[in-house]
């Protein structure tokens, strides 16, 4: 057996109290340095008389440690907290100085912010530039949040007006030429898919598009109407599909702002015009909607309910209970056997929030609740709670609106 | 206004047997709205699939014949630098082959055309302009207005095709004519079956017990929100109110 053996000794001496001259031993504290190895070692009553909670006649133990008790000097209980105390010392950037080589990734960052999808391509410039390389992002108007994000460099490459793919992808394929990067890597959505096209027209060069999983050896893509698996070692411009690679997660670094504009190469512009034309919420599938308002079973009037959700040009949604009544439509279920949202806002009325109807709502980043239920998963889970009766919050609603209607 | 729409040899998505792709369908339906002359134009060695296009609403399909495995883009924009059309249609994305989606932008490259992706609605705008709506996510819409010639590729969330006439398909004509054969493109990767990947799932989910990930998929990204207990409706309606303007999706 390996296991060092017990030293008798040293541990009566670890609890020797120095200063006094006969030896004194105070078995109660623990002792300086921790078991022979290494762990240490747990005490049950300590842990208990941290979980105590203060006050009432009868003893009674809280052990989710959200009591106060948890500055008790247990060696098991500091152990749980240390991790806090971590992060709220300042995180050190990470800086490349002289990179040995460029990647470039090239986020959507719609309205300025970068989407689950941006950060995922990052992550994948991020694995390229493993072994001395820098990532250089190249969004297409100011971003803030490159650094946490992965990126080393930054530089902000804008096309000429609010909508000019041409302009845009004609300074990424000068930028890309210019910098010399061994990879670019474009998310492969509506936006990104279509610039990463363009650039490649432009260079002259072929794209592995829509890779599905990305390493610094190989990439992999679907093609033959999704029969085959096409495999290669990275080539320089690939476009990156949804949830194929983790998101970077390490010490933040400084996205520095570099000089990488190149030598532009005049492009035919042929639009004359654009303009965005937002989607109509009414018609608009669940899954697509970008603000939704849900009925639950606190709901009994649902003329009013249908009023308000036109008068906040929303999506209408609902729980399961009320389309299993047949009060709302089927395809308005959200929730785990109905329609999971990515929605930027949910607003719940009556909604209890059962584990089920959650996971629709798990992508959702702003939600809003009113219930009668204090100790509702729905309230716990909203940014703004409101315990009240909605049957009496949605005419208030209603009339607010109204009236700002008419003072306009 | 002279229109071509480019159409590919594509494999049905579930029994693998040779059919033109919906979306160029859905082209050939958005050209025919715009009472003009037009084409199809397939480069390949033969016109199997490609030939059912003829009954869904096209008259006229002009095949270049080239080996199976030489590039389809030197021949297309030979013939199209020949021909001039006003406008371009092509799907947005093949269906059996390399299905990259990058054809359309190397040729409008080749030909020196402004190429505009995801288009469900054609318009005529007048002398030489078009008016054309885009998809965007999220269901919004982008009208544009651009000018000829140009290429479009078009998106499958554009009206139906037109429904298959087989008198249409015989009375169909078939142009054979000779393309430029061209060194297949070099470095093909490895291929192998299809296999699904698993997706990504949130990082604290990996691995922690099933409490955990049921919590972790369900719980608030940045925990602790307001509460208000039992507030006047009016009051809780104005506290709604601004909440939903702060985050920018109540607008008015
Ligand atoms: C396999 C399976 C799959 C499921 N899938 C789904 C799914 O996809 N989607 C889904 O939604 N459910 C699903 N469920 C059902 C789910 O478990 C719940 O039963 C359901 O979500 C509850 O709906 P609710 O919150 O509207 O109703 P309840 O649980 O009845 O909650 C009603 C809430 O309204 C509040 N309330 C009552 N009166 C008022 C008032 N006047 N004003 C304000 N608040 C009031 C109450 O306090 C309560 O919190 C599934 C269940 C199973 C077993």
């Amino acid at each position: 057996m390996s296991r060092t053996r017990r030293d008798p000794r040293t541990e009566r001496a670890l609890h020797l109290v120095a200063g006094t001259a006969r030896p004194r031993l105070d078995r109660a504290a623990a002792p300086a340095a921790a078991s022979p190895t290494g762990r240490p070692r747990r005490d049950p009553r300590a842990e208990v008389d941290s979980a105590l909670v203060p006050g009432p006649a009868r003893r009674r133990l809280d052990r989710t440690l959200r009591q106060t008790g948890l500055t008790g000097q247990t060696g098991h209980i500091v152990h749980l907290i240390e991790p806090e105390i971590a992060l709220t010392a300042p995180p050190r950037i990470v800086v490349v100085e002289e990179p040995a080589f460029l990647v470039a990734a090239v986020p959507d960052a719609p309205g300025g912010r970068l989407t689950a999808h941006d950060r995922q391509v990052l992550g994948a410039a991020r694995l390229l530039a493993e072994g001395g390389g820098a990532v250089v992002a190249l969004p297409g108007g100011p971003v803030e949040e490159l650094g946490g994000a992965g990126a080393d460099r930054s530089q902000v490459l804008a096309g000429e007006s609010e909508f000019d793919p041409e302009g845009r992808a004609a300074a990424l394929a000068a930028a890309l030429r210019r910098l010399k990067v061994r990879h670019a890597v474009f998310p492969e959505t509506a936006e990104g898919g279509d610039l990463a096209r363009r650039v490649a027209a432009a260079l002259g060069e072929p794209l592995f598009a829509a890779a599905e999983s990305l390493t610094a050896r190989a990439v992999t893509r679907a093609a033959r109407g999704r029969r085959v698996e096409q495999r290669a070692t990275p080539p320089r411009l690939v476009s990156l599909t949804a949830d194929a690679v983790a998101a970077y997660a390490g010490a933040p670094r400084e996205a520095r702002e570099i000089n990488a504009l190149g030598e532009v190469a005049a492009v035919p512009r042929a639009i004359v015009s654009a303009r965005v034309v937002p989607a109509d919420p009414a018609t608009v599938p669940l899954s697509e909607a970008e603000f939704v308002v849900s009925a639950g079973n606190g709901i009994t009037d649902f003329e009013r309910f249908r009023a308000l959700v036109a008068a906040l040009r929303a999506t209408p949604g609902a729980s399961r209970v009320v389309c299993d009544a047949g009060l709302m439509p089927r395809a308005a279920q959200v929730g785990a056997s109905g329609t999971v949202l990515d929605a930027t806002c949910y607003f719940a009325l009556g909604i209890a929030g059962a584990p089920q109807h959650l996971q629709g709502v798990a992508r959702c980043e702003h939600v809003v609740a009113v219930n009668t239920d204090l100790h509702a998963a729905m309230i716990e889970r909203a940014g703004l709670a409101i315990v009240a009766d909605a049957q009496e919050v949605m005419p208030a609603l209603l009339a607010a609106l109204q009236a700002e209607e008419t003072r306009e | 206004m002279k229109i071509t729409v480019l159409l590919s040899a594509g494999r049905h998505p579930v029994s693998a047997r040779p059919c033109p792709p919906a979306v160029e369908l859905q082209a050939l339906r958005l050209a025919s709205g715009l009472a003009a002359d037009i084409t199809g134009l397939h480069a390949g060695p033969s016109a199997d699939g490609v030939a059912d296009a003829l009954g869904h609403g096209l008259s006229t399909l002009n095949l270049l014949t080239i080996k199976g495995d030489s590039d389809p883009l030197v021949s297309l924009a030979a013939t199209l630098k020949a021909t001039t059309p006003d406008l371009i249609l092509a799907g947005r994305q093949a269906q059996g082959g390399e299905d990259s989606g990058l054809l359309p932008y190397a040729l409008a490259r080749e030909l020196g055309l402004p190429i505009l992706a995801d288009v469900v609605r054609i318009d005529a705008g007048g002398e030489g302009l078009l008016a054309v709506e885009q998809v965007l996510p999220r269901g919004a819409r982008r009208r544009v207005v651009l000018r000829l010639p140009a290429l479009l590729t078009v998106h499958p969330a554009a009206p139906a095709p037109l429904p298959f006439t087989f008198a249409a398909a015989r009375r169909g004509k078939i142009t054979q004519l000779q393309g430029v054969d061209s060194q297949p493109p070099s470095a093909a990767p490895e291929e192998r079956p299809y296999r699904k990947r698993p997706k990504l799932i949130a990082k604290s989910a990996a691995g922690a017990s099933a409490a955990d990930r049921l919590k972790a998929a369900t719980e608030a990204a940045a925990g602790g929100g307001r509460l208000l207990v039992n507030p006047a409706p009016a009051e809780a309606a104005r506290e709604i109110i601004t909440h939903l303007r702060e985050i920018g999706v109540l607008r008015r």
